[in-house]
């Protein structure tokens, strides 16, 4: 998906969960905070936290200069099961 | 004779062949940018049709008149319990117009995309999701677009 919306010309950038995948799938940029499948974008009721990881995927957005780069992101959320 | 039998081969147990790079530059400024969201959470509105949780590649357009309370999560493949107290978990929508109000961004934009992962028909996903997901992004004039998945 994200493949086929950059091909169309527009930059993307991908919240992953899991970014040994995403590398793998051929992601053209991606983030990746310490968060559980589910809650990509931080703990659920958290607009801080989700707000700060969105800043800082839009900042990634501009800063990573080549394709199939994951930066880490220091956001930690642990969903309680 | 080429001595390449599988090109881009990473390893001779089975896994999957990391595609060639797909590049878009980013030509403008965050603040001069319309946002949007792309999600494979399975996300949509209420009053949609659910998505098949045993494998979909259809997708569903949000427009930004829905409310994100209005929205709600279809999918089969992850434990969906955080995104039901909060749908911004996966589709972060109020941030995005927090982050427009502010100006740190020009504009959320007026169409996203809900659409369920971790499965189904690749091929479709492929030649035929992603194609029309990216056209209406193109039309309405999107300049980037995040995506949750993964």
């Amino acid at each position: 998906m994200q493949r086929a919306i950059e091909a169309a010309g527009i930059p993307t950038i991908i919240i992953a969960a899991l970014p040994p995948v995403v590398k793998q799938t051929g992601t053209p940029r991606g983030v990746a905070p310490l968060v559980p499948m589910g809650a990509n974008a931080g703990e659920p009721n958290n607009p801080e936290m989700q707000r700060a990881i969105v800043k800082a995927t839009l900042e990634q957005l501009v800063k990573i200069e080549s394709a199939g780069k994951v930066v880490p992101l220091p956001f930690e959320y642990t969903a309680k099961v | 004779m080429s001595l390449t039998v599988v090109k881009g081969l990473q390893s001779e147990i089975f896994v999957p062949i990391t595609p060639p790079p797909v590049w878009a530059p980013v030509t403008k400024e965050l603040k001069d940018m319309t946002i949007a969201l792309a999600t494979a959470a399975g996300v949509h509105h209420k009053k949609d049709k659910r998505f098949n949780l045993a494998g979909d590649w259809t997708w569903r357009k949000i427009t930004d008149q829905m409310k994100s309370s209005e929205l709600m999560v279809s999918h089969g493949g992850y434990d969906n319990s955080d995104v039901n107290k909060d749908i911004n978990c996966m589709f972060p929508i109020d941030r995005i117009h927090e982050l427009a109000k502010e100006g740190f961004i020009k504009a959320c934009a007026p169409v996203h995309a809900g659409f369920m992962g971790g499965g189904g028909d690749q091929e479709k996903f492929k030649h035929t999701t992603g194609p029309e997901i990216a056209k209406m992004f193109v039309e309405e004039g999107v300049d980037a677009v995040i995506l949750t998945a993964g």
